[in-house]
């Protein structure tokens, strides 16, 4: 039985509509995870030279041992995060004359395959094959090696008991976010280390090989926890929506700008209601923190202003580009009765300049506490907050016009290629490019922050006439309109 | 004259899925189209409502073509399947929404949907859920409600029989009678039911691979001469 299931799914990946897009996908994260392990075996092989090069003071295995128990945590928040519940493709069986036991097996075998699974016996194996096993013994090298294989078990059912417990209790996500934070603080301030507890736990192992037997234990309650909960859960509707109970809410500010609110204040509630919009939201208020990598101090203090143009382009505009760049196949599912009802192409176009107006003005005023490095950074901001509302949203709206592929707004976001197609690929150019169109030349002859005002003039001046853009768009979008709407008809 | 169809055609590569000579719809008529699947009915409603780009012919609706002027979207509603909703709202958002767009004030649409009561039967107000959660049948209440409610000359409706209950089938036959008789409403119907099209159209367009091959008065004979048709 295990064998159909997984040949049905073997099946649905091979026949499934947008075929292309998935196996480059797959491609994709198939070279990254590749990638990934290539650095595992490589820093696996090497781990002891390593160790005694970064910590030349310390006793290797004493690095060893404080290092298992963190790679652990790490990969738990990383699980939570990344790892998919293998719910939805179990629907189909859930009717027909199969045991369930057997229906929990196929959910919990095929959770195994990941590449969180792999990753850790790459990085950890070649250390107790050597070191260990010729410091300790081969007996205790296995039981490290099963102390290290149960953990990672342990860590796998464990990821998706918590998240499938918080698809049912929402509270328990800020509860367990606290935690974290709290345990990370904790760490920060050194009053307590994971990595003096993990090297306690493993010495004693190191001494007792068959302490290893613990952690088994530990993953087999663990994976029978999961597969109890499982089975006496066993229902979609149970697995994957909860029963909070939706209101209504209406955004009263938008009011005032008519028919063009209304229209952002559906959209907002695209973005809030569902997975992948707000996960590529959230994604962008996160990229905030890129400015840490790039306000350095020798940056700012020798005026490398191209170099602060790039970041300041890039964090006050992000939620116009990443959101912005699928357009407008966000609202694929209900874009003929968009088109059906009486709603003005021109409208409809404005609605995204605002809505973009609205970002782009929020998450400026955020990025504007870099301010405290120091005012350069605020004049930058500045400059291509305007260029991004000016300019930046027009170049946006324009590929939108060209944007054929419905977007599936129920999956999250991260590692998630659908619907990316050409357009995504190419907007980035543009979008990037035109700024240094304008600066570059002042900023060559010597005077930077003449380019920078020009580029906010610019920026500006596009703003002031966005009436023309408007039409401009309009026409754009009347050109293709019939093939958008097949386009998202098609849904993949 | 609400609408006019002429030579109208589709064609997706070699095959041709509507060729339509000419079609006239009058103010106040109920029509209904009837065809096994694939007669082209869906795709006829996707190109009156611009949706769709015809490979030839033209759609005038009161006159001006539909793909060149907005005008008509101001007196056509319509709901052909649940991508008309937007599932991530709560059917009252949606109805505010729509209300909206025709200048209804969010006491107005209140105030309108309590005619609905009966037609919803307690199942759609109130229900704290968004539209995605609901079943089939009663997303197709919401849309249909939601189309009717924007006093349309035109409405367009897309087997609107299907997934409703039989409740709601009687109900629906009233309020498309009842609304024609008020204020002149015409109405095109696709439906797979006979008892049902029969009844409440006063004409009847038969669709076979995108040709019409019988355009009909109802006469008390038409339910047995297109039951006749079908067995073939």
């Amino acid at each position: 039985m295990l064998s159909t299931f997984l040949d049905h799914q073997w099946k649905a990946f091979w026949r499934s509509k947008n075929k292309g897009g998935t196996i480059a996908t797959q491609l994709l994260i198939g070279f990254v995870v590749l990638y990934l392990l290539g650095v595992a075996i490589f820093l696996g092989i090497g781990l002891e030279g390593f160790i005694t090069q970064i910590f030349p003071k310390k006793d290797v295995f004493e690095v060893f041992n404080g290092l298992i128990l963190y790679y652990f945590a790490i990969d738990f928040l990383m699980r939570i995060q990344l790892q998919d519940l293998p719910t939805m493709s179990i629907v189909p069986y859930l009717h027909l004359r199969i045991p369930k036991r057997k229906i929990v097996n196929f959910l919990n075998v095929s959770a195994l395959f990941s590449a969180f699974n792999v990753l850790p016996l790459f990085l950890f194996l070649p250390f107790c094959a050597t070191a260990i096993s010729g410091v300790y013994g081969p007996l205790t090298a296995l039981m490290y090696v099963i102390a290290i294989f149960s953990l990672m078990i342990f860590n796998n059912y464990a990821a998706l008991y918590v998240k499938r417990l918080s698809i049912q209790n929402l509270k328990l996500v800020p509860i367990l976010l606290l935690c974290i934070v709290g345990l990370g603080l904790l760490e920060y301030f050194k009053i307590f280390s994971i990595a003096a507890i993990s090297n306690e736990v493993f010495s004693f192992i190191a001494d007792h090989p068959f302490a290893a037997l613990g952690f088994t234990t530990f993953a087999v309650m663990m994976f029978v926890g999961n597969a109890r909960y499982l089975r006496s859960n066993l229902y979609v509707e149970e697995l994957s929506s909860s029963k909070e109970k939706k209101s209504s809410t209406d955004y009263p500010f938008l009011d005032r700008f008519g028919k063009v609110g209304a229209l952002v204040a559906l959209e907002i509630k695209l973005i809030l209601r569902n997975k992948r919009s707000r996960s590529a939201v959230t994604m962008s208020l996160l990229l905030l923190f890129y400015g840490f990598l790039f306000y350095k101090k020798d940056v700012l203090d020798k005026d490398k202003l191209a170099f602060i143009l790039f970041a300041a382009v890039f964090m006050t505009g992000n939620t116009i580009s990443m959101y912005g760049q699928f357009m407008f196949g966000w609202q694929a599912a209900h874009f003929d009765g968009l088109m059906a009802n009486k709603i003005d192409i021109k409208d409809f176009i404005r609605a995204k300049f605002l809505l973009f107006t609205l970002f782009s003005t929020f998450i400026t005023l955020l990025s504007c506490l870099y301010g405290f490095m120091s005012w350069k950074i605020l004049v930058v901001h500045c400059a291509a907050y305007f260029y991004n509302i000016g300019i930046g949203t027009v170049i946006v709206l324009y590929f939108a016009t060209r944007n054929f592929k419905a977007i599936d707004i129920s999956k999250g976001a991260a590692f998630n290629y659908q619907g990316v197609g050409a357009s995504q690929w190419v907007l980035g150019i543009p979008y990037f490019l035109c700024p240094y169109l304008i600066f570059l030349p002042f900023s060559l002859t010597g005077h930077p922050y003449w380019g920078i005002l020009a580029l906010g003039l610019c920026g500006l001046a596009a703003f002031l006439t966005r009436g023309f853009w408007v039409d401009f768009l309009v026409k754009e979008f009347n050109k293709r309109k019939y093939k958008i709407a097949a386009g998202f008809r098609e849904k993949s | 004259m609400i609408l006019e169809i002429s030579n109208l055609k589709k064609t997706y590569g070699d095959r041709t899925v509507v060729n339509i000579e000419s079609l006239q719809i009058n103010a106040g008529e109920t029509v209904g189209i009837v065809g096994n699947n694939g007669a082209g009915k869906t795709t006829m409603f996707r190109m009156v409502l611009d949706l769709i780009r015809p490979t030839a012919g033209e759609i005038r609706s009161k006159g001006e073509l539909v793909d060149r002027h907005d005008q008509w979207k101001n007196y056509t509603a319509s709901y052909l399947d649940e991508g008309f909703l937007i599932d991530y709202l709560t059917s009252e958002e949606y109805f505010m929404f729509i209300g909206g767009l025709h200048e209804m004030t969010a006491a107005h649409v209140s105030d309108y949907l309590l005619q609905f009561q009966d037609f919803f039967n307690g199942e759609i107000l109130n229900k704290g859920k968004y539209i995605r959660d609901f079943s089939k049948g009663n997303q197709n209440k919401i849309g249909i409600a939601a189309s009717l409610m924007q006093n349309p000359e035109l409405l367009i409706l897309d087997e609107p029989f299907a997934n409703l209950d039989p409740t709601t089938q009687i109900r629906l036959k009233t309020l498309i009678r009842s609304l024609k008789e008020e204020r002149q409403m015409s109405t095109l119907i696709s439906s797979h039911d006979l008892n049902h099209v029969t009844d409440v159209c006063d004409r009847i367009i038969l669709m076979e691979k995108g040709l019409i091959i019988k355009d009909i008065h109802k006469t008390e004979n038409t339910l047995s001469e297109l039951e006749a048709y079908f067995a073939e």
